[in-house]
């Protein structure tokens, strides 16, 4: 793993990242299995959410804090600010239209 | 305003690439990236869909006379944003950059789906690089231009260093899958 901004925070990320790579590679085969299924989806997106929560979680507050700091220290946090002033991107951007999926 | 688009192939099914997303660096290709933070993960539980927003802090050397006009440091930051979502199976990455961000702006998109080839995924990519304000005009030019060059390059690496990772990733646990079956 690469490392953090500030090497304090190096060991609070690499638990983080460690906690979401367990987690995420548990969870996309049986999303993506799960995702013929409407209702199957639905009741898997939430038990997992929810799971995330409850493995990442605790680890993430610390790590969180630490990102934040080192933002501070290293002048980051205004031009982050623009930049998702400017550019939110809450959604996801618009798929291009089908039939350029095969190759 | 430069445009750069590309698209190409990982022979490994999407879900392996995605998962290979997470383990991309550090690789010893791409040693200009230095730094990985993530600012923001959600997971919706409704869609399923994951969305992560990153810092990445990278050194770069830019040309004395970029330097001297635009006050810019070897540090450059970029901000990343990727959206995976299970139930389409599409995994998009855009990314800003943040440094020199007042002067021009570098957009990346990519996109990784299945290709209707089994086993295989499609990895796509554009760029739009663009000066932001009313710059002497070949001074925007040459300052696209370098940013236009440095992400080509950084393309070519980052799918050389991409294509090694993901071998390493899968043969290894392959390589375990057997001794244990």
């Amino acid at each position: 793993m690469a490392e953090s901004l500030l090497s304090e925070c190096t060991p609070l990320k690499k638990e983080y990242d460690s906690c979401f790579n367990a987690w995420f590679e548990g969870y996309l085969e049986p999303a993506v299995s799960a995702s013929s299924s409407p209702q199957k989806y639905s009741e898997y997106s939430q038990r997992k959410a929810e799971e995330f929560q409850q493995k990442c979680g605790k680890i993430w507050e610390g790590y969180r804090a630490c990102v934040q700091k080192a933002l501070k220290e290293k002048g980051l946090d205004t031009m982050l600010q623009q930049s998702r002033e400017e550019n939110p991107l809450s959604r996801p951007p618009p798929l291009p239209p089908s039939g350029s999926s095969s190759s | 305003m430069h445009f750069v688009n590309q698209s190409h192939n990982y022979d490994h099914p999407w879900s392996h690439v995605v998962i290979g997303m997470w383990h991309k660096y550090p690789n010893p290709k791409c040693t200009h990236v230095v730094s990985i933070d993530v600012l923001d993960r959600s997971v919706d539980p409704k869609t399923g869909i994951i969305r992560t927003e990153r810092v990445l802090g990278c050194k770069q050397k830019a040309p004395k006379w970029i330097v001297k006009l635009f006050g810019s440091s070897e540090d450059a930051y970029v901000r990343e944003i990727s959206f995976i979502d299970p139930r389409t199976q599409n995994a998009t990455i855009t990314s800003e950059n943040l440094s020199l961000s007042q002067f021009a702006t570098c957009l990346e998109q990519i996109r990784y789906s299945p290709s209707s080839t089994p086993g295989r995924t499609i990895f796509s990519q554009t760029a739009e690089i663009q000066a932001r304000m009313a710059l002497w005009r070949s001074a925007a030019d040459g300052l696209e231009k370098w940013m236009a060059q440095r992400f080509e390059q950084n393309a070519q690496l980052g799918k050389m260093a991409f294509t090694d990772v993901l071998r390493r990733l899968w043969e290894e646990r392959e390589r375990v899958q057997a001794v244990v079956a």
